[in-house]
């Protein structure tokens, strides 16, 4: 990755998948800080995955779904609402910036909003110190590897 | 794992700006990758060959494809993996155009580094794929369609064009909804009811629809593709032998607001909405029993003969009244009338004077008509012991049935205690004698002077040839007692007085008399001691004495007011000690005369196990009457002579042991019931009730088979509800003419002068109708092909369908909830549902628009646009209805071409005409001369002529109008009909503002619910015209079709599934899952399970497992990490 900063982007595929594949097909430049993983539903991301990417090496992690209540699969999004704040809070009882990781919502009519999440979350995290890891990664655990 | 990485060039798009050869050196860095290859296209022919070349020489088992989105070309690939037969998992997609190169361009280097970290991370994230199980789904190829409206039959007609199976579901009597009620509509003005009457033919005919109508969808359950449905049909009371003609409705005596004119007309109880409802059977509309007819104990359909008196039907009144009792003219004086105590008019204010209507028919009708003899069919003849109204009733039906009967009385004359023990001034001898005579001419034969155990034997008739024998032997003695100085001379009892008196005797009585007890025995006695007195030339004299209150007393209330105008003194809470005889007469032969009584107050005490508050003495509260005689009314007992001779049978505490389900003693073939083997109240009806049990028990016993039901079965108690009752303007009952207190004191003549033919209409038309329909009979009578069937009850019938559709339709606002604008208080503003009611050809006035209050045509009409609509407070709902503008448009043109003399004005808010032809509709009636005036509307008040002062503002000129117009029509917004509230809620879909059906999503699936396999249209959705509830209609036929038309599915890879060995059965998921497709299961080992047919995949319940017990296909934690953390 660039010696600059990672940031994980966790997309719905109905809304922010497509608002960036569409920015994406009008040729919009994008910061290339930003990966993209691609989920059904935001309301898939659970805070182990926001924490582990933080702490295997990610120094931001953004969540960007539908607008509330157009989530394709009815309240998803509110769910994602929920966790991201929580791992807000957590980060903050550890000392880590709450502001590492963040929630957008956007349409899929709505490019220019995925692509001005990304760059406000690059702009943020990029102003950040670099994220403090100590000890050993933490790995995943053993009920969370296992595959369906 | 040997996995292979296909890195596409995108003709340029991505090899412009990413290097393709250090990007394929590096993926072959990478761990388990045994296989690289780049091609121009790779979703083309040559990229796939180049893979499945690669897939089956270097036995690739997973694949990473490096091209564009995967929400682009994903199911290309995903295909081609299938076909390749490594399953569509094993794909991961590293997405360098739009995630890379595209977004890039002017960052090579940069993009170069970054194409490399997502192949990297598909890489990390294709080891943890694997194949997901997919399950085989049976289908059933049949819909289930609630709701029989326009929508409902469009979607239905779709389904069985493809051939599919389907229950169309309807509430109502007929298919039809609320098209059926148009008159014309908007913008063609085809007459509607020419437009659906077609498809009501077509829908009826085609063999793939079953029509359920007056059906209920009670429960919804069960995965897509295999819905249990339950069903409830009610009963329309009338068989598929209805032939449609209608005589019914002529005799109906029952008038109820119509259903399908929406409230603006009457319809009768037994009706068809129109005359081309599907079906075309008539129904009954029967709620239960109605009150009066649950109390009264031979439950004589009171509402049934009341309902007819109001009609001034006497003779149908009459034959209804005396069905089930050959006593109305006696038991409509004397009867304890517990349907009057029940009647539901008494909660308004008086209850209705059923018994004296009952009086009333009968005295008029009864004796005018003939009585033929009933012929006997049966050889067995029948001997019934005691003529009072048990034996009697038991009697006629025996004859009726067609049995020789002969009854036997001890007595000089019949009529038992009806006769020997109810005075003249409340019961006159000839009266009781003429229903007797009826009774006997009937062919019964009576044998008076004729008592069991002395002249003949009960075991004696059985050797004269008699098969069954009915005791119907009452109570004929007074109770005992005992009361220190009883056995002095002027002590009498009641029932012997009253008998004496009956028989033609003068009982002796002295001057100054006491009653004790309260019944009406008591009350009788009493009564007729004043008469003696009063023609003996005594001031009368006459106390009765009771041990506990008013309250308490069983004599009906009317008859102690009646006695207090006729000068009867009472002390209550009284109870007798001693009867003092007089100190002299000291000689030989004189017998000691009763002096006084001397008695004590009491108190009320608890209830005990009889529920009836038990009197305390109280110390030191006695005190003496000077009396010289005293008459006992405490109670009757059993004269047992007939045990004599009667082998087997058992009498115990004073009563005749009888089974109750068969009305047989102990003795085979003797029967009993009334009085001396009371199952009830010991009245008179009940002997009546007693009489007609014993007749079926007989019948049943004879003919050696349970033919008719010895109690009947009851009904249901109906009963208006409590909104309807307050609708009712209080009045009072029609008062009875009575002789004078006083004065009819001097003779025996009966008191109450009964009803006049005015009065008792009067009275009659007080009835709430509780039931609806009143049990009279009069349908079944004149139907000519016996259609009508009472037997019928509601039933249920589980079904299995592969889908629903929703389309149940919806309902107008209640504009009685916009106070000021008058609705359902003043008689002439109406809606424009009701309007199209009387626009329509074929309605209750043929289309010519009559004003509700006087029927005149009015000259000039206002409507009022979105009542109920586009309103924010509390008593509206915020949505555009998006029809009114045009309905009102419609309905406007249709009176100016009828009643081109008639002005009409629109008072609208915008007006709205979205549709193909609408704006040029609204303008052509606009030129028709309708007055369209932007304004809302304040208030609408009634003037004394039913016209109306509509206050309303136009905003054009900014000025506050008022205008007086002879009718009002509101417009009024469209909601969710009950039915859509109902149906929602037993098939767990939701609902939004309005009370419409929620779809999936607003925009992308406006035919879809939140539940799998179920969908909605029509304006169970949202308000909508016809077309467009047509359009839906069939859309959501499509989906079903599209859904099942396979005969089964494959479920989706991406479904949740819970691990049970992992799982700790907390719950969290089956709280959260938005589809209800996770399941708790219960025991020890609790564990979820997901059911793949309705999970949708979104994965919120494997984001709130605890435990990573459940995991999404494709998306699991393992997948989901890999990516994001490169692990």
């Amino acid at each position: 990755m660039t010696e600059e900063r990672s940031i994980v982007a966790f997309c719905c595929r109905e809304c922010a998948y497509a608002a960036a594949d569409a920015s994406a097909n009008a040729r919009t430049p994008l910061p290339p800080s930003v990966r993209l993983v691609l989920l059904p539903c935001t309301g898939r991301v659970s805070p182990l995955h926001l924490v582990t990417a933080l702490a295997e090496g990610a120094d931001g992690v953004m969540v960007a779904g539908c607008l509330l209540g157009q989530c394709h699969y009815r309240e998803g999004n509110f769910n994602a609402v929920d966790r991201v704040a929580f791992v807000q809070r957590l980060l903050e009882s550890v000392s880590v910036e709450p502001e590492r990781c963040r929630m957008f919502t956007m349409s899929a009519g709505e490019p220019p909003k995925f692509v001005a999440a990304v760059k406000e979350m690059d702009r943020v995290i990029g102003a950040l110190p670099p994220l403090q890891r100590r000890g050993d990664p933490i790995g995943v655990g053993a009920a969370a590897t296992r595959a369906v | 794992m040997r996995a292979g990485v296909f890195i596409c060039e995108c003709g340029g798009n991505i090899s412009g700006v990413v290097e393709m050869e250090p990007l394929a050196a590096h993926a072959r860095t990478l761990d388990g990758v045994v296989e690289v290859a780049v091609n121009q296209f790779m979703c083309g022919t040559e990229g796939r060959d180049l893979i499945a070349k690669a897939v089956e020489e270097r036995g690739l088992d997973h694949v990473v494809i490096a091209s564009c989105s995967p929400r682009f070309q994903g199911p290309t690939f995903e295909r081609i993996a299938r076909e390749l037969k490594l399953g569509e998992n094993a794909v991961a997609f590293a997405n360098i155009r739009e995630g890379c190169s595209f977004v890039h361009r002017n960052e090579p280097e940069r993009a170069q580094e970054k194409a490399k970290l997502i192949v990297e991370a598909a890489v990390a994230r294709v080891r943890h794929q694997s194949d997901l199980p997919r399950q085989r789904t049976f289908l059933h190829r049949s819909v289930l369609v609630v709701g029989g409206g326009i929508a409902g039959m469009a979607a239905a007609e779709e389904l069985a064009g493809a051939g599919m199976d389907v229950h169309l579901v309807e509430r109502e009597q007929s298919l039809g909804g609320f098209m059926a009620r148009l008159a014309k509509t908007f913008p063609t003005e085809d007459c509607a009811m020419c437009s659906l009457a077609p498809r009501l033919t077509s829908t009826a005919l085609d063999g793939h629809i079953h029509i359920h109508t007056l059906t209920e969808v009670d429960e919804l359950t069960g995965p897509p593709g295999e819905f249990r449905v339950k069903l409830r049909h009610k009963p329309r009371y009338v068989s598929e032998a209805c032939v449609g003609c209608g005589e019914c409705v002529a005799v109906c005596p029952v008038k109820l607001p119509s259903h399908y004119d929406l409230g603006i007309c009457a319809q009768t109880a037994i009706s068809r909405p129109f005359a081309n409802a599907v079906p075309s059977t008539f129904a009954v509309e029967k709620k239960g029993w109605s009150p009066c007819k649950s109390a009264c104990a031979v439950h004589t359909s009171a509402q049934g003969y009341v309902a007819l008196v109001a009609e001034g039907r006497f003779e149908d009144a009459y034959r209804v009244a005396s069905e089930p009792n050959p006593f109305p003219s006696v038991c409509g004086r004397i009867c304890t009338a517990l349907c009057e105590v029940a009647c539901t008019r008494g909660e308004v204010d008086d209850p209705i004077a059923i018994a004296s209507l009952k009086r009333f028919v009968a005295d008029t009708v009864g004796p005018t008509l003939p009585v033929e003899p009933a012929p006997v069919i049966h050889e067995e003849p029948v001997a019934i012991v005691g003529a009072g109204p048990a034996g009697l009733t038991c009697a006629r039906d025996l004859a009726h049935l067609g049995y020789k009967v002969t009854v036997f009385e001890a007595q000089p004359v019949a009529g038992g205690m009806l006769r020997t023990g109810i005075p003249d001034y409340r019961l006159p001898h000839d009266v009781i004698q003429r229903e007797i005579d009826q009774v006997l001419a009937l062919g019964v034969e009576l044998k008076l002077g004729q008592r069991a155990g002395a002249d003949f034997t009960v075991d004696g008739l059985f050797d004269e040839g008699y098969r069954a024998v009915y005791l119907a032997t009452g109570l004929q003695k007074s109770a005992e007692v005992e009361l220190p100085g009883d056995d002095l001379d002027g002590v009498t009892r009641a029932v012997e007085l009253l008998r004496e008196l009956n028989l033609g005797g003068t009982p002796a009585v002295g001057d100054k008399i006491v009653v004790i007890g309260g019944g009406d025995v008591a009350l009788d006695a009493a009564r007729s001691a004043i008469r003696l007195q009063q023609q003996r030339g005594v001031e009368p004299d006459v106390t009765l004495v009771y041990r506990r209150t008013e309250v308490e007393m069983p004599a009906n209330a009317s008859e102690v007011d009646e006695a207090k105008e006729e000068g009867l003194q009472v002390e209550f809470l009284v109870h007798p000690l001693e009867i003092i005889g007089d100190a002299g007469g000291a000689g030989e032969g004189s017998f000691a005369r009763v002096a006084g009584i001397k008695l004590q107050r009491c108190e009320l005490g608890e209830p005990d196990e009889s529920g009836r508050r038990q009197p305390i003495p109280v110390e030191g509260s006695e005190f003496e009457l000077a009396v010289d005689t005293v008459v006992f009314a405490v109670g009757q007992a059993l004269v047992d002579d007939f045990a004599q001779g009667c082998a087997g049978l058992t009498v115990e505490r004073g009563q005749i042991r009888v089974d109750r389900e068969t009305m047989m003693t102990t003795r085979e073939g003797v029967f009993a019931g009334g009085d001396a083997a009371a199952t009830g109240f010991y009245t008179a009806i009940e002997a009546v009730a007693a009489g007609r049990r014993g007749a079926a028990a007989i019948h049943n016993h004879l003919r050696g088979a349970r033919l008719l039901p010895v109690w009947e079965e009851a009904w249901d108690e109906a009963h208006p509800s409590a909104e309807e009752l307050e609708g009712v303007e209080i009045g009072q009952r029609v008062p009875m003419a009575m002789a004078d207190g006083l004065a009819r004191r001097a003779d025996w003549a009966e008191i109450s002068r009964g009803y006049s033919a005015e009065e008792a209409v009067a009275e009659a038309e007080r009835c709430l109708d509780c039931a609806v329909c009143s049990g009279c009979d009069s349908c079944a009578r004149v139907c000519p092909s016996g259609a009508i069937d009472w037997d019928q009850r509601e039933t249920t019938e589980e079904i299995t369908v592969g889908a629903v559709i929703l389309a149940t339709g919806h309902r107008q606002f209640d504009a009685a909830r916009k106070i000021p604008l008058g609705y359902g208080r003043h008689a002439n503003v109406i809606d424009q549902g009701q309007l199209s009611r009387l626009l329509s050809a074929a309605g209750p006035t043929e289309g010519e628009l009559y004003r509700p209050s006087d029927g005149k045509v009015p000259k000039s009409v206002f409507m009022l646009q979105c009542v109920g609509s586009r309103d924010v407070t509390s008593t509206g709902n915020a949505h555009c209805s998006a029809i009114c503008c045009l309905f009102a448009t419609l309905n406007a043109s249709l009176i100016r071409q009828h009643h081109p003399d008639t002005e009409v004005t629109i008072g609208y808010t915008d007006l709205r005409a979205p549709g193909k032809a609408h704006e040029e509709y609204y303008r052509l009636v606009q030129e028709r001369g309708v007055r369209y005036v932007r304004g809302r509307v304040g208030e609408i008040l009634e003037e004394q002529d039913a016209s109306l002062r509509v206050r309303f503002e136009d905003t054009m000129t900014g000025r506050k109008q008022e205008e007086l117009f002879d009718l009002v029509v509101l417009s009024a917004g469209l909601e969710g009909s009950d039915g859509t509230r109902d149906i929602a809620r037993v098939a767990g879909v939701q609902t939004g503002a309005g009370g419409f059906i929620r779809e999936y999503h607003p925009k992308l699936r406006p035919v879809d619910t939140q539940r799998t396999g179920m969908f909605v249209a029509g304006t169970a959705q949202g308000p909508k015209n016809i077309p467009d509830s047509i359009a839906q209609a069939k859309a959501a036929a499509a989906r079903a079709i599209a859904m099942l038309s396979s005969g089964f599915t494959m479920t989706a890879a991406q479904v949740a599934a819970s691990d049970p060995a992992v799982c700790i059965g907390c719950g969290v998921c089956e709280a959260a899952c938005p589809q209800s497709a996770i399941v708790l299961t219960v025991g020890t080992d609790a564990h979820s399970v997901v059911d793949p047919n309705i999970c949708r995949g979104c994965g919120i319940c494997a984001a709130e497992c605890p435990t990573g017990a459940i995991q999404l296909g494709g998306f699991s934690d393992a997948e989901v990490l890999a990516e994001a953390t490169l692990a």
